[in-house]
């Protein structure tokens, strides 16, 4: 999968470019408006990371220009400014999502996941993760052959785990996929919601699949 | 160029002048008329006089010598008078002189009984004529005239005195009207000084407000209230640069401590790993502080437009308690009430409902009982969060609202929970309150079921 990044914050940008990277795909950074135009427009990716603010053309201007060209791909915003009009006008012109500066980076792969993945598979019916197995339709759980009780928010979070396998899910990520709670609180409720489906589903079973990654949040995995 | 429509004064003095010389103008145009009239009264009557002298003569002397004498002795001692009698054979009696005698009778032909203005020999005189019965027996017909040029000179020399008192006058006012208006503003000119000596650092000067005319009493009162809002704005904006810098220190110091000690010595990877996850939670602190006070500087400027989605309150609710109830493990959290929708932003309403909650399940103890409430009133919804536990301390009750304060000092809050919940509702044109008690204490917020416009 390749991304264009259009970042014209130097350490933003290499960290992003990092980040992605490291997480798998392939990435192309440009650091101005004209740049992020000429690559959208001529290159192949699946995706545009864009900043609002650059020099030149701005991040709406380059938007405008790849959409009246036809290009498709879909483009997540970054802007520093939380305001209405500011989402607003960039959903209008096209954009597929956006987030606030400063976002947590595992906030920002979860989008670009789900963006990525959009329309594309169709969702599974059973998911599993070494003896972990969820029946989505009849709403089941089990490990090594033992039914495990969930309410429905765990195993909403189960789920949820389990059709990330190996993304890391921020708390605020995790609080408004499950809970549609989508602003930043500084409360632990994800954390104990976390400790209480572990007590389910990982206690009394080896191996150990959620983990903590302390300051970024959870990732559901074999280690 | 437009100076003098600016300037009050002149233009007050102006119009003073304006008014005085109009209404010496009136009162002398008034005046010489009244004069004119009472001249011509004056005349008339001595015409009238002598016509009748000149008759009675005539009716009662035998001949024209006679009446002539008679009335060349009536008239001895009189200046300016002309006075004709003629009969058909010629000229009876003429005053003073018979050239001037016979001046006037060519002049008035047309005159009659009633006294008219009429120029004799280049001079003004008023004159009258009437028929004469002569005692023997003839028809007559006598004129008298006045000469009224000192009348006229008179009433001259009175017209240019007035229009010399016009001027005058106008003059005088447009003088006086400068200096009582100039005097009149003096009190304008202390609230512009005043207004002058206002700076950021002295926000705190007033305009006096016992010694102000009544008209400028309005003026001054908007003034001062508008310099007490500005003082408040101010202050505001500097507790929150003061609250925000102390709030923001505390996690910038301990990131700079943290990292100085990690990089005195070597570490393992871990310990460095640790330090990262550690910063990361500082970072994210950080940024929750910073989003959460621009949010509190926005709203209280009046900068937060919350959308007007109808919101069903009972879901909403429902959903925030079955969120935060995670968190409250041996502490029953109930909710109850009607459905009640209003319109409003979703996500602020989640934040200010949430945070109430979340205050609460932090002040109740274990065992407690937290009731999250929804009633629908005539024109508004209203939202109890009530909680068991220890009353609030009066003296924390006024400033429970207040940025930055933690009334439980372990609490990991920022303190900005009750300050985000109140700047919400207020956005939503609700209201806020708190009551507490002996064993319970309650959040109430009232909502208006339609648009406030």
């Amino acid at each position: 999968m390749k991304i264009l990044i259009v970042e014209d914050e130097a350490k933003t940008g290499d960290y992003l470019r990092q980040g992605l990277a490291e997480a798998g795909f392939t990435v192309d950074l440009v650091r101005n408006g004209v740049d992020g135009m000429h690559e959208g427009l001529s290159g192949d990716h699946d995706l545009l990371i864009l900043d609002v603010n650059l020099p030149g053309l701005d991040g709406w201007q380059v938007l405008k220009a790849l959409r009246a060209a036809g290009r498709e791909l879909p483009v997540l915003f970054l802007t520093a400014r939380d305001q209405v009009e500011d989402r607003v006008r960039g959903l209008e012109l096209g954009a597929d999502d956006y987030l606030v500066k400063p976002f947590a980076f595992s906030e920002l792969l979860a989008r670009v996941r789900t963006l990525l993945r959009r329309g594309r598979v169709r969702e599974a019916e059973t998911l599993a993760l070494a003896d972990l197995q969820l029946d989505v339709l009849k709403r089941r759980a089990s490990r090594a052959g033992r039914r495990i009780d969930l309410t429905a928010k765990e195993f909403a979070l189960l789920e949820l785990f389990l059709r990330r396998p190996g993304e890391v899910l921020s708390r605020s990520y995790i609080a408004s996929q499950v809970w549609d709670m989508n602003f930043a609180s500084d409360t632990n409720v994800v954390e104990v919601a976390i400790r209480r489906l572990r007590a389910k589903v990982d206690d009394e079973f080896t191996p150990r699949l959620i983990h903590t990654l302390r300051g970024m949040g959870y990732v559901m995995e074999i280690r | 160029m437009t100076g003098w429509r600016h300037s009050i004064t002149l233009r007050l003095a102006l119009a003073f002048a304006l008014l005085a010389a109009l209404v010496f103008a009136a009162l002398g145009i008034y005046l010489s008329r009244s004069a004119d009239r009472h001249m011509a009264e004056l005349d008339a009557h001595e015409l009238l006089g002598k016509l009748a002298l000149a008759r009675h003569a005539g009716g009662n002397e035998r001949s024209p010598a006679a009446l002539a004498a008679r009335l060349g002795d009536a008239l001895v001692g009189e200046h300016g008078v002309i006075v004709a009698v003629d009969s058909e054979k010629g000229a009876i009696f003429a005053w003073p002189d018979a050239g001037k005698a016979r001046a006037l009778v060519q002049a008035s032909a047309a005159v009659g009984e009633t006294p008219l203005p009429l120029e004799v020999a280049g001079r003004d005189y008023r004159a009258a004529a009437g028929a004469i019965h002569t005692g023997w027996g003839e028809e007559a017909r006598v004129v008298v005239a006045r000469d009224i040029r000192h009348h006229t000179d008179f009433l001259d020399q009175m017209r240019r005195d007035f229009w010399l008192a016009v001027l005058a006058a106008a003059l005088l006012t447009a003088g006086a009207g400068l200096l009582v208006a100039r005097r009149g503003l003096l009190p304008v000119r202390a609230i512009a000084q005043a207004a002058g000596r206002i700076s950021a650092g002295r926000l705190d000067e007033r305009i006096p407000e016992h010694d102000v005319p009544a008209e400028l009493d309005e003026l001054v009162s908007a003034f001062n209230a508008m310099l007490g809002r500005l003082e408040e704005s101010f202050r505001r904006l500097s507790d929150f640069s003061a609250d925000l810098a102390h709030e923001l220190r505390t996690p910038i110091h301990t990131l700079r401590m943290q990292t100085e000690v990690s990089l005195g010595k070597p570490r393992s990877v871990d310990e460095y790993r640790d330090l990262l996850a550690s910063s990361l939670e500082e970072y994210e602190r950080l940024s929750r502080i910073i989003g959460d006070m621009l949010f509190l500087a926005k709203a209280e400027h009046g900068l937060v437009s919350p959308g007007q989605e109808t919101i069903a309150l009972r879901g909403l609710c429902r959903r925030l308690v079955e969120y935060y109830g995670i968190l409250a493990e041996d502490i029953g959290l109930e909710l109850r009430g009607d459905e009640a929708a209003i319109p409003g932003d979703r996500l602020m309403l989640e934040r200010a409902i949430g945070n109430l909650l979340v205050n609460a399940i932090q002040h109740t103890p274990s065992g407690g009982r937290i009731v999250l409430a929804i009633a629908r009133e005539a024109e508004r919804a209203v939202i109890i969060v009530s909680n068991s536990g220890p009353a609030i301390p009066p003296e924390a009750l006024g400033r429970i609202f207040d940025r930055f304060v933690r009334l439980n000092q372990e609490s990991e809050g920022s303190g900005l929970g009750l300050a985000i919940a109140r700047s919400i509702v207020h956005a939503h044109h609700g209201t806020i309150a708190v009551r507490t008690g002996e064993r319970t204490t309650e959040f109430v917020i009232g909502l208006p079921l339609r648009v406030a416009r």
